[in-house]
């Protein structure tokens, strides 16, 4: 609370754009916010697929204006402070390669946002509205580190899009949850 | 009281290798005054004064026994200075590894060991376990282990790895900040909790990482934070109780500062009324930083504690026109009520980052033909600055690396001339090759000083940056940072030297340069031998009158904490260090070559022999009591 006073406070002079109009509209409805919740963070135990990430896409991905707000409120918000300005990281993680902690799937890079992570990482849950969230999510999606939200439940596992297509070629068979 | 084992130790010394190159290096130093070769000496627990030629000297206070190490600096002047001689030029190239030990912690170690009464005391970075290691007993068991478990929050809160930069032993009691922003002690004898006494939010941004000073029952913490917009403050505690006696901010109004009629700055435009809040816009004080994270040194003669505040929150400096006291600046406080004797601030209206912290070393140093008790601060700015102890008069400054943002300090003033190709005001436009970058041509690592040579020892680090100013709003809990940066070596292509320091007329003596930052503090000994690491792992040994590399180890990680010395049960000399890289070592880590991190001590004698039991000490029975049956026995913090 103290903390959006102080960012309301000291932002009203500054150059803090009314994001959330120029983002334009999303392609879908936005996913509710308990649907995120239920989001596991590990795996699932009795190694059933964890596949709750695969289908909930980030409705800005893609959508120009949108990525343009969402870079702007990366800098903004002072993500760049912790990640680095070209989001490659700092006192923050590296948000443009393949590692990601607690996921990296559109629906779990909003989560960690939402929510934040127990090493320093904030919850913006109160401070930024959901458009603002996955606005974000769409500018780190195009910084080619993301997951693809369908191959989410493999990129737990440490898989990449390739082995799984060798591994199922070999099987004969489709992945359920990778096309 | 302090229990320790009495000194009075008797020198054991082995037999002493005369080779050619040695006895080169004797012919050297025969215009030294070293009284060497009869038979061992006697130590005691009073300390020698020592004069350099000219009468440079340090007061050794408290006069730890020449064979423990109970404080980081080892003296409250933050000398650094061992009187230990065993290990000296002639021996020092068959220094060999006589143990190791690992704390299974990979963050940057900037700490360094300490050793009272045949105990050794070691903290890990983040999460600032503490363990005592038993000297006397074979293979150097773990007395006791204490695991204060701090939050797991404050990892993203600081700013430069998660490192603690040392820890303090007094009166049976280790003392030490967590990173969470709790100062905690611990019994030395048990690993017992006796307090802990939280000092502020971790989840407004601010973190402690800095070594308290223990001094007459008080211990002295300050917070860290400069680029997350928290008040900087220092902060005396009780040490019995850990009861907070008074708490000095480095902004603010003069109630808030501890500024009072002592208050007497040497220089025009630091005096008047609550400046700490009139040299900055409206409330920007409120996140102006200025957080004290060095070294706290003590001058008991005055009883007077000096220490400087961080660089200025934000670094976009067009978002706080004005001197912004009193980041950037050095205080000299009274120690009992933190009520403010003098304040230079080095880099008012800092543009660039060069905060003040650096240890402020106390020595006496002929300077125009007369004594003068000083105060010298290499600050990252790039000047040492030799200081009047009693006024705050500069009384010299000179760059002591490659700088180029100023051309020199008026001394008549104690302003900087500065560049104006090199202000970072306005923002938005990158401003090419600052020198030195923000990690200045000195950090946090410490320097030492000889009383035998009057000669400082200092790493120095030859990097510059470009810099593009952002504006940048404030956020509890996110960095207030507005900056933007990318930074490369200096002139010369070395990012590292070791250097010797006339501070009395502000020259270099002699440098050794080396391809990496020189980034771990320095050991000097009664031997003229100076030791120090390097980011790429190599610990050398040097000599302290002529430079010349006398030996070099290659070590499991990067050196980035100080060599110290001490002396066994066994009467033998030894030297540890800590090989960790990490902390602001790691804005080289794109360098080819740069290590992977570590978390492990070394510990050299001469042929790295380990233990022989002194003639006159009977061996130590292995096993004793419950402790040794239960190595590993841990504590829980109290929350």
């Amino acid at each position: 609370m103290l903390a959006v006073a102080a960012l309301l406070a000291l932002c009203a002079g500054c150059s803090r754009s009314n994001s959330v109009s120029e983002g334009g509209a999303p392609q879908a409805a936005l996913p509710p916010n308990q649907l995120i919740e239920r989001l596991p963070l590990g795996d699932l135990a009795g190694a059933a697929p964890n596949l709750a990430a695969n289908h909930i896409p980030n409705p800005y991905a893609g959508n120009a204006a949108a990525i343009t707000a969402g870079k702007a409120l990366f800098s903004q918000m002072n993500c760049v402070s912790c990640h680095a300005y070209d989001a490659t990281g700092g006192m923050g993680p590296d948000l443009t390669d393949s590692f990601w902690r607690y996921g990296g799937a559109p629906a779990q890079v909003y989560a960690s946002i939402f929510d934040g992570r127990p090493k320093g990482m904030p919850a913006w849950g109160k401070l930024l509205t959901s458009e603002e969230i996955w606005k974000i999510v769409a500018y780190l999606q195009t910084l080619g580190g993301t997951v693809p939200a369908s191959f989410a439940s493999r990129a737990l596992q440490g898989d990449e899009p390739h082995e799984v297509n060798a591994l199922n070629s070999m099987k004969g068979a489709q992945s359920e949850d990778y096309p | 009281m302090t229990k320790r084992k009495q000194a009075g130790w008797t020198e054991v010394v082995g037999p002493r290798r005369t080779l050619p190159a040695a006895l080169a290096v004797l012919l050297v130093l025969g215009a030294c005054s070293r009284e060497e070769e009869q038979g061992p000496p006697v130590r005691t627990a009073a300390a020698e004064q020592v004069h350099a030629p000219g009468g440079a000297t340090a007061n050794l206070a408290p006069n730890t026994p020449a064979g423990e190490w109970a404080m980081q600096g080892r003296d409250y002047a933050n000398t650094r200075y061992s009187p230990l001689d065993q290990i000296d030029a002639r021996n020092v190239d068959s220094l060999q590894v006589a143990w190791t030990f690992s704390d299974g912690v990979l963050h940057g170690h900037e700490g360094q060991p300490l050793v009272v009464n045949n105990t050794m005391y070691l903290v890990t970075p983040y999460p600032d376990i503490a363990y005592a290691l038993d000297l006397s007993k074979p293979g150097h068991p773990i007395k006791w282990t204490f695991k204060p478990n701090p939050a797991p929050v404050a990892i993203g809160k600081a700013c430069c790895d998660v490192v603690i930069r040392g820890w303090a032993y007094d009166d049976g009691k280790l003392i030490y900040n967590l990173l969470d922003d709790h100062v905690v002690a611990v019994d030395a004898g048990t690993g017992k909790e006796l307090w802990r006494t939280k000092m502020d939010d971790v989840e407004n941004g601010g973190t402690m990482t800095m070594s308290p000073l223990v001094v007459n029952g008080k211990v002295y913490v300050g917070n860290s934070g400069g680029e997350m917009g928290v008040e900087g403050w220092l902060a005396a505690l009780d040490e019995n109780t850990g009861k907070e006696l008074w708490r000095a901010y480095s902004v603010g109004p003069d109630s808030m500062v501890r500024i009072g009629d002592d208050f007497h700055p040497f220089y025009r435009w630091m005096q008047g009324k609550d400046l700490g809040v009139s040299t900055w816009p409206k409330d920007a004080w409120k996140h102006g930083a200025g957080a004290p994270w060095g070294w706290v040194t003590y001058d008991p003669e005055t009883n007077t504690i000096f220490y400087g505040t961080s660089n200025t929150g934000p670094w976009n400096a067009a978002q706080r026109p004005g001197l912004n006291l009193w980041t950037s600046t050095v205080f000299a406080r009274d120690a009992d009520t933190g009520m403010a004797k003098w304040a230079y601030a080095m880099t008012p209206h800092n543009e660039w980052d060069y905060d003040a912290v650096n240890e402020n070393i106390l020595v006496t140093l002929p300077i125009d033909g007369k004594l003068r008790k000083v105060v010298v601060q290499f600050n990252r700015n790039g000047f040492a600055y030799t200081i009047d102890r009693q006024t705050g008069q500069v009384l010299v400054a000179a760059p002591f690396g490659h700088e180029n943002w100023s051309t020199g300090v008026d001394l008549k003033t104690g302003l900087p001339r500065v560049v104006k190709e090199k202000e970072t005001v306005p923002p938005g436009k990158w401003v090419r090759d600052i020198c030195p970058a923000d990690i200045g041509v000195k950090d946090w690592q410490p320097a030492g000083f000889s009383p035998r040579t009057g000669l400082f020892y200092v790493p120095v680090q030859n990097i510059c940056m470009d810099y593009l100013g952002r504006e940048v709003s404030y956020i509890a809990g996110t960095p207030y940072w507005g900056a933007e940066m990318e930074r490369h070596v200096g002139p010369g292509g070395q990012f590292g030297a070791l250097i010797a320091w006339d501070a009395s007329t502000g020259k270099r003596v002699w440098s050794i340069p080396e391809k990496f930052l020189v980034y771990s503090g320095v050991l000097v000994t009664g031997s003229d031998l100076v030791f120090y690491g390097t980011v790429d792992g190599w610990f050398r040994a040097a000599d302290a009158r002529t430079g010349k590399v006398l030996w070099s180890k290659k070590l499991g990680s990067g050196i980035i904490s100080p060599p110290m010395t001490y002396l066994g049960p066994d009467g033998r000399q030894y030297v540890a260090v800590i090989a960790g890289v990490g902390g602001g070592a790691m804005v080289t880590a794109s360098q080819p070559d740069f290590p992977p991190r570590g978390g492990t001590l070394y510990v050299f004698s001469v042929g790295g022999e380990v233990e022989r039991p002194s003639p006159t000490t009977p061996t130590a029975p292995v096993t004793s009591g419950p402790q040794s049956q239960n190595p590993t026995t841990t504590n829980k913090g109290k929350h």
